[in-house]
Parts: C-alpha cells; sequence; structure tokens
C-alpha cells in the first residue's frame, strides 16, 4: 500500500513537470485543440454519408455508431495521453543506451518508461468524445445508470491498458530486432478496427479480434455498455485479457532487460 | 547509362542525390516491405464496412450511393493507395521548416545546389523505393479484391490516369515545400502542420469519396489543390470522369501546379531574404 502511494504520487509529480513545460507553449495547445474539433467534424460527415441510405451497420443505428466513436476517440487520445509518446521514445532510449538513466533509478523501470511524459492536449482532446457521447445518448433517449457508467469507465481504462501492452511490447521488440520503426506503422493500422463493429467483420477476422488482437474489447465492449447489450460474461472475459496483457508486458519487459546492452554510439 | 548521359551537365549532381538516397533506402529494405504491407489493413476495415452499408437490412439505394456502386468505391479506396504513393510526401514539410528553423539551411546554400531540386529528388528517390516494394506488395491485394474491380478503364483513362499521377506527385511535392516555407516567417509550425495533414487527409478524397458529400460542398471542394492528391486519380480509373470532362479535370490541375510552383519560387525569394541563419 506504502508502494502504491508512492507510485502515485511519482505519477502525478511526472504530471505536474510536464504541465510545467507544456504550458510554456500555450498556442501550440490552442491549435491542437482547433485541429480536434476539425477532425470531429470530418468524422460526423463521415457517419452522415455512411447512414445516409441506411438504419443500421451491423446493427449499430447512427446514434449508437457516434457513441462508438466517442469512445474510441476517449480511449485513444487518453492512450496518447499518457503512453504515445513514451512508448515510441523508449525504442531510442534502447538503441542508444539512454536506458541506463532508467534502470539506476530507485523506481520500478516499466512503470517509469511507460509514464514519463504527459500529453495534455490529448486530455482535454478526449472530453470532445465525452462530449459526443453525450449528445448521442440524448438523441437516443437513453437513460444511463450510475452502475453503467462505473462499467464504462472500468472498460474504458481495460482498452487502454490492451493499447498500451500491444504498443509497449511491439517498442520493446527493439530488444531483439534493432531498429522497427515500421512496426508502428503496425500499431497504427491495428487500431483501425476498434473504430467500427465488430459484427461487420467475418467471423474469423472477428474471432481473431476478440482473442490474439483484441481491437474489438478495446472499443466495442465499453460502447455496448451502453447502448445496452454486454453481458456480464463479456465484461469478465474483457478484464481477464486486459490483465493477461499488462502482465505479457512485464514479463517480456523483463526478457527484454536481459538483453539490454547499453550500447551507445 | 544515365551517368554517362547525365555526367557533366547540370542535371548531373541531381543525379547523384537521387541515386544516394535510394542506396540510402535500400539498406532498411525489409523493414519498408513490412511497412507497404502493413498500410493495406485499412483497406480491409474500409470493405467490410461499406460492404456492411450496401447489405443492412433496411438499404434503401438500389445498388448506388450517389453515382457509385460498392465496386465503385471499393475500387475508389484502392486506387488511393496508388494515388496517396503519389502525392503524399511524409516529412518533408517538417525536415523542410527544421532545417529552416535550426539553420540547418546554411550548408545548403553555401552549395551550387537549389535546395527545392534537391528536396524534390530526394522525395523522388523514396517514392522509387515505394514503387519498387508497390510491385511486389499491390498486385496481391489487387488480386484479393477483383470481384470489385469491374470497370476495365479506357485506353484514354488509363493515359488520364498516368497523367493525373503526375499532377500529384508535383501537388504533394510543392505543396508541402510551400508549407515548410512558413517557417521563415513562424518559429513554430509543428502543430499547424497537424492541422493541414487533417485537412489533406479529408480534401483529398482519402477518408471519403468527395463526390458522396453533400452537393454544395462537393462543388468546391473537388477543385481544389487536395483533390489531385488522390481524388482525380480515383474517379478517372474508375471511370467516373467523361471523355469530354478530361481535359478540365487534367487542366485545372496543371494550372494549381503552375500557381504552385510561381508560389515557390516566391516564397524562396521572400524567405531567404529573411533568413537569419540562427543555429546551424
Amino acid at each position: 500500500m506504502k508502494d502504491f502511494l508512492r507510485y502515485c504520487r511519482m505519477t502525478l509529480l511526472m504530471m505536474k513537470n510536464c504541465l510545467i513545460r507544456e504550458m510554456q507553449f500555450r498556442s501550440n495547445f490552442i491549435i491542437r485543440l482547433f485541429t480536434e474539433v476539425i477532425w470531429l467534424g470530418m468524422q460526423f460527415i463521415y457517419v452522415e454519408v455512411l447512414y445516409s441510405l441506411t438504419q443500421s451497420i451491423g446493427g449499430w443505428n447512427v446514434w449508437e455508431m457516434v457513441i462508438l466513436l466517442g469512445t474510441n476517440h476517449i480511449i485513444n487520445q487518453l492512450f496518447e495521453a499518457f503512453f504515445f509518446d513514451n512508448c515510441t521514445k523508449l525504442v531510442d532510449q534502447i538503441r542508444l543506451g539512454d536506458l541506463d538513466f532508467v534502470l539506476v533509478k530507485p523506481i520500478n523501470s516499466q512503470f517509469m518508461v511507460s509514464l514519463r511524459y504527459t500529453d495534455y492536449a490529448s486530455i482535454t482532446n478526449s472530453m470532445a468524445g465525452f462530449a459526443m457521447i453525450g449528445f448521442a445518448l440524448h438523441k437516443l433517449g437513453t437513460a444511463i445508470t450510475p452502475v453503467e457508467v462505473l462499467l464504462f469507465l472500468l472498460l474504458v481504462l481495460n482498452g487502454i491498458f490492451i493499447l498500451y501492452s500491444m504498443m509497449f511490447c511491439l517498442s520493446i521488440l527493439t530488444f531483439w530486432i534493432g531498429r522497427a520503426s515500421n512496426l508502428f506503422e503496425l500499431y497504427y493500422q491495428l487500431t483501425q478496427f476498434t473504430r467500427y463493429p465488430g459484427e461487420i467483420y467475418r467471423f474469423g477476422l472477428r474471432m481473431v479480434l476478440l482473442t490474439a488482437i483484441p481491437m474489438l474489447v478495446v472499443s466495442n465492449f465499453p460502447a455496448k455498455v451502453l447502448v445496452g447489450g454486454l453481458l456480464s460474461g463479456r465484461l469478465f472475459y474483457a478484464c481477464a485479457i486486459g490483465v493477461s496483457f499488462l502482465l505479457i508486458t512485464t514479463w517480456l519487459w523483463s526478457m527484454g532487460l536481459k538483453r539490454y546492452r547499453s550500447a551507445s554510439s | 547509362m544515365m551517368e554517362a548521359l547525365l555526367k557533366g551537365t547540370s542535371a548531373w549532381k541531381y543525379w547523384v542525390i537521387l541515386s544516394t538516397r535510394t542506396q540510402e533506402d535500400m539498406a532498411y529494405r525489409a523493414n519498408y516491405m513490412v511497412g507497404a504491407l502493413f498500410r493495406f489493413l485499412p483497406l480491409l476495415t474500409t470493405i467490410y464496412l461499406w460492404y456492411a452499408v450496401f447489405n443492412s437490412p433496411g438499404y434503401a439505394g438500389s445498388g448506388r450511393m450517389g453515382k457509385m456502386t460498392l465496386p465503385d468505391i471499393v475500387s475508389y479506396y484502392a486506387i488511393m493507395f496508388v494515388a496517396r504513393g503519389f502525392s503524399s510526401m511524409p516529412g518533408m514539410t517538417r525536415d523542410i521548416s527544421l532545417d529552416i528553423k535550426d539553420g540547418l539551411l546554411n550548408r545548403y546554400l553555401i552549395r551550387p545546389i537549389s535546395y527545392f531540386w534537391y528536396q524534390t529528388m530526394y522525395r523522388l528517390a523514396h517514392k522509387l523505393i515505394f514503387w519498387l516494394a508497390a510491385l511486389i506488395t499491390f498486385p496481391p491485394v489487387f488480386y484479393l479484391i477483383r470481384e470489385y474491380l469491374k470497370h476495365s478503364p479506357t485506353v484514354l483513362e488509363w493515359v488520364g490516369f498516368f497523367i493525373s499521377l503526375i499532377i500529384a506527385f508535383w501537388t504533394g511535392v510543392l505543396f508541402s515545400f510551400l508549407i515548410g516555407c512558413l517557417a521563415f516567417w513562424f518559429l513554430e509550425i509543428s502543430t499547424f502542420l497537424f492541422v493541414i495533414m487533417t485537412m489533406e487527409f479529408f480534401l483529398s478524397g482519402h477518408l471519403i469519396p468527395l463526390n458522396l458529400m453533400p452537393s454544395a460542398i462537393v462543388h468546391y471542394v473537388q477543385w481544389l489543390p487536395f483533390a489531385y492528391e488522390g481524388y482525380w486519380p480515383c474517379m478517372i480509373l474508375i471511370g467516373k470522369v467523361q471523355p469530354d470532362q478530361m481535359g478540365t479535370v487534367l487542366g485545372i490541375g496543371f494550372l494549381w501546379v503552375g500557381i504552385f510552383f510561381v508560389l515557390v519560387k516566391l516564397c524562396w525569394k521572400w524567405g531567404t531574404q529573411r533568413y537569419s541563419a540562427v543555429g546551424g
């Protein structure tokens, strides 16, 4: 428990440092928000076009689709806020030997490399996702219970951890294969699968996206809580996937560290 | 053979840049091929999504959305990969703006080469490698979706398509260079680049075929230079540009390229006059 509090304090400290740095570039922050508004506008036009001739895609009506997009937006933005930069930076840290500075500190190294930098603009941007969901729920006229809100947040967190696990594992492959920038490309392309209803994929692909590459667990599951229809079995399954993916990262990290040669040039 | 032909001419130095850059890229070919294959994954999701739209229970469009059938739309997105392969210049704007901001431009200014042509050759080298890889990765992908590739283009459409790809390449290079030059006037443009990239993604028709958008928007957006970076090459090859429109479409494209050329010249002239060579 004492350790847990210490790590919480560390997280807040790192976040504070980043906030101080971020505030030096306030105009950047505003432009990022502006981009976000444009991006959302584009998404709305896309949905509008998709639903111009039909009422439902894969069993999701237009507002349910907006909820899915909003959920996906929140998860991706929060993942980017806390983990994305850290994972990309990790590749160079491993390659150039800068990991030394982390390893000598009296703190869990995976924790430190994963949460070192926070991107605040992404946190603010995630609010747009909540707004989308709120608006869509209003349009649907659905009332949401506090339990559903909690479950939703839990699964959102779970989704973020799954994305983190996948990206982190791709980053630390650097321990074994050296330069691998295109693996990030893979990550980007895989996240495409979180954007749309799982029902549109064929059975085989859907199974893969529910198990080995659980992209549907990331965003479809939390969205299902709000549109109604997430069974409790699925809830447990989602959490089991999240936890096991996290465990894999810690295992892979410890394996990778054994191969770390602190090589610098 | 090229070497014998160019040696002694002023094109020689640019040939050297091109061949050096190509060799550099070849060193990472495995990494490259992997990336080239992954890039097709979005095509898969897009096909599934549109298939679901056209086959949904309440579908009310008699096989068409606007003027597009499902095969049209799938072909459109597939050809988009080819078109964007010509027009997208990843990292170019950022490289240029950093050269200007950090004063690295000095080392080009003192050399007897044009920075613009240096950058163009650099990107052309990237594109050559991209196309070499594409010769291996594209055919299987197009084979897999062959049932959707219904339209067999006429000779005119093929010719128009190849010309439109040249326009696509130049629009991409010139526009990226132009935006990069903004760094002469503004210190920090990296976030601004993000806005531009987002707009480009949308206005080039990469996200949605432009003609599916409300007609009030299409009417203007299709004549912007961005449409030449993706939309028009696709529309030509899926047979949605009538023979009598072909001239207009390509003509306006060349007009944009011409305007951009002039703007690049002007921006470079004014910019280098302002340039203070900080850092370096």
